[in-house]
């Protein structure tokens, strides 16, 4: 069977388990075409107006795979992945949006309730229900299952390594490889703080990871930490959030705010998004404390461009003079263009 | 710790402040209750808060700084009624005390109540060590009398607004009810605090606005409110919704009251969500926290009571409400009930409000004409 999977929301956290999972029961996996106008128009005319961006570039997603030749869309409801933590509630009802914005197509859409990372039983049942919606027999699911937390747990190192996730999906068959491949160290780091379906949408946030990287600095991403060093920050923030990831966002950037080998946080978040609000004051207000800088970057289907690269640069120049090297010299600020990617040499 | 003189400051919630004045005043403390949402506090709190946090946090924050900001010589407990959840609701008092500290005021502690949440072993004790620093050290007896005052007088306030919204759209002289209305909102705040006096008072006031002359009849269209707590039901934050639909000639109903959501979230709980489930069947069958569900069964279950339409009342960027928004649109084509979704926030103009509720409402009594057209056309056919 053919079975479509919307690039958007927690393909970027999950998509090596699905991988595993559907590969190894032999169905053949559509992925959409990354973030694109085309998408998100399509995203915006089939959502509600009031609902935050990133939602409505998955509707553009999981529209045009139905628009094509698939069998099934794969929304997962992805309800916790900590215990006692919950994900939004946007996205905790997200396959009854889906079956409510298309209505005609709601017999298409492959949906379970996921418990993750609160050990592998959960995960386990969910897969069961998909193997049952998808008619495999049980023995072939369990080891689809199996297969699938491999390659999640594999993903997870090369994420501890230092590795984006955008090089996990690049790299998906070979992940091995890529844990033992080092990560070039620049003079420069700068960590992204967000959700990752907003730091790696690299069409909704303008493109902010090359954008660094082209400039000669290097970036590390909030997912990369393991949960474990960053405990300690519930202290400072009271009471912890409810949202696995917005805590990951929270007290991973504020690690990073402390770490001496880090030179700025930039937080990216999409328009409306409610639960970033909370953690970006957290952000402002401990980087008040502590003094490193700290940009927000909120997107929306309007974000252009140009204003977009001007923060950059300006906020590339600000951790250069807080470095003591002075700003960019009159030569190297050239402005030119490789692939459509703007590009300024540190 | 020393012997401060407490002063304690509440949310302001429709005319239920009353309850929450009395409750703390039986436990001998003194209260202050913020002044009802205007754009000063506004103003305060949206220029403080993150710019797309909830609007209920923006007023609320806004309310207790103004507290705060005019009376610099007393020492406040803040009370903030939050839940665990997946909504943001359950995040507001630290970020209260981080942006209130912020900005420079010291003579505050906040005090939050929550339900019960787990791991259990630690959810208990957290709970009780709560309450105690909620109402300090009391004889048991005086707290369960101040909870069941301060429950009457909800239950009264509850009853009386009932009464006006009924009567409004029947009264003979505009603005006659909502007069006694006043009268008594302002005598039950100030009852004794004595069960069967708050009763007597409720009673006598209830009389008052029955032999308010009126003319009773039960043809008017029917409109049914949904949406999120806080803004569903305090009048300043909605801009007097109820009181305007019921002045158009409407018979206008809320869903959300103190009363019964206290009764479905803490003690009938269980019932409350097997209930809901049973509704929401194929539209939402998943927990989402805040009101979500509740707007969706909500309004399934006006238009089983022949409602005739329904107004959604939500925060501009409401996670619950806003899923619930996307999925009402199909709720209200399967069922056949026009849902008019209204997002309230700092800009909310209240030319532009009223225009769209007059619409709303001309499009339902139009609606109900056809209908009665299409039953005679059968008839007479027959």
């Amino acid at each position: 069977m053919k079975i479509g999977i919307p690039r958007a929301l927690y393909f970027y956290v999950y998509y090596p388990m699905w991988y595993g999972f559907f590969s190894s029961l032999g169905h053949e996996m559509k992925l959409s075409i990354p973030t694109n106008k085309e998408i998100i128009n399509l995203g915006v005319s089939h959502s509600v107006d009031d609902i935050c961006i990133s939602v409505k570039v998955f509707h553009g997603h999981v529209k045009y795979l139905l628009n094509k030749d698939v069998d099934f869309v794969f929304v997962p409801r992805i309800a916790s992945e900590e215990k006692y933590k919950y994900t939004c509630p946007k996205l905790a009802a997200l396959p009854d949006l889906m079956k409510s914005a298309f209505v005609s197509d709601a017999g298409r859409i492959l949906t379970a309730t996921f418990y993750t990372r609160q050990g592998d039983k959960p995960i386990i049942e969910a897969f069961e229900e998909i193997g049952r919606q998808l008619g495999d027999p049980e023995e072939k699911v369990k080891r689809a299952t199996k297969e699938g937390i491999k390659y999640q747990n594999l993903a997870t190192k090369a994420l501890r390594s230092g590795h984006t996730f955008l090089d996990i999906v690049k790299n998906i068959k070979n992940l091995e490889e890529l844990i033992k491949r080092p990560v070039e160290k620049k003079r420069y780091t700068v960590a992204l703080a967000g959700f990752p379906y907003d730091v790696y949408d690299t069409f909704t946030n303008g493109d902010v990871i090359s954008k660094l990287e082209d400039s000669g600095v290097g970036i590390v991403t909030t997912d990369m930490l393991d949960p474990k060093v960053y405990k300690h920050y519930s202290k400072y923030m009271i009471k912890d959030l409810f949202w696995y990831q917005a805590n990951a966002a929270a007290k991973g950037g504020m690690y990073y705010i402390d770490s001496p080998d880090i030179d700025g946080i930039i937080s990216i978040s999409s328009f409306n998004c409610g639960i970033s609000s909370i953690y970006q004051k957290l952000l402002d207000l401990y980087s008040k404390e502590i003094g490193k800088p700290v940009m927000h970057i909120i997107v929306d289907e309007q974000t252009g461009d140009a204003g977009l690269a001007t923060r950059i640069e300006a906020f590339i120049d600000l951790i250069r003079v807080k470095r003591g090297d002075g700003l960019v010299s009159q030569e190297n600020n050239l402005h030119g263009t490789e692939n459509g990617v703007h590009v300024r040499s540190v | 710790m020393s012997r401060k003189k407490i002063t304690y400051t509440v949310p302001r919630m429709g005319y239920t402040y009353a309850a929450f004045e009395s409750f703390f005043k039986i436990l001998g403390y003194d209260v202050i209750i913020p002044e009802p949402t205007n754009t000063e506090t506004i103003k305060e709190g949206v220029s403080n808060s993150p710019e797309y946090m909830c609007f209920p946090f923006k007023i609320l924050l806004g309310q207790f700084e103004r507290v705060l900001e005019k009376n610099p010589d007393r020492y406040f407990k803040v009370v903030s009624l939050e839940s665990y959840g997946p909504c943001r609701f359950g995040y507001y008092s630290p970020l209260y005390y981080k942006i209130l500290r912020d900005k420079g005021f010291t003579n505050f502690e906040i005090v939050n109540i929550e339900g019960i949440y787990p791991p259990l072993y630690k959810g208990i004790p957290r709970f009780f060590k709560k309450l105690v620093k909620l109402t300090g050290w009391h004889a048991p007896w005086t707290v369960v009398k101040a909870f069941v005052i301060a429950g009457w007088k909800v239950y009264a306030l509850e009853q009386l607004e009932k009464k006006l919204y009924h009567l409004i759209p029947r009264e003979k002289v505009t603005g006659s009810t909502e007069k006694i209305f006043n009268a008594a909102v302002e005598r039950i705040r100030h009852a004794p605090n004595k069960v069967k006096a708050i009763k007597k008072i409720l009673n006598e006031e209830l009389e008052k606005m029955e032999n308010n002359p009126h003319v009773e009849r039960d043809d008017l269209p029917k409109i049914g409110l949904v949406g999120e707590a806080y803004i569903l039901m305090d009048y300043s934050n909605n801009l007097d919704i109820e009181k305007k639909l019921a002045y158009m000639g409407v018979d206008v109903d809320r869903s959300l009251r103190v009363t019964n959501w206290t009764l479905d979230r803490l003690i009938k709980a269980k019932s409350h969500k097997a209930h809901m489930l049973e509704v929401n069947k194929g539209y939402l069958d998943f927990f989402i926290g805040g009101d979500g569900q509740e707007s969706i069964m909500n309004t399934i279950l006006y238009k089983k009571a022949g409602y005739d339409g329904v107004i959604q009342a939500q925060p501009f960027g409401c996670l619950p409400e806003t899923a619930a928004k996307e999925i009402l649109t199909k709720v209200s084509e399967d069922y056949d009930i026009p849902v008019l979704s209204l997002a309230f926030d700092e800009q909310t103009g209240e030319a532009g409000f009223v225009t769209r509720l007059e619409a709303f409402v001309d499009m339902i009594k139009s609606r109900r004409q056809m209908k009665e057209e299409k039953k005679e056309s059968v008839t007479v056919e027959n």
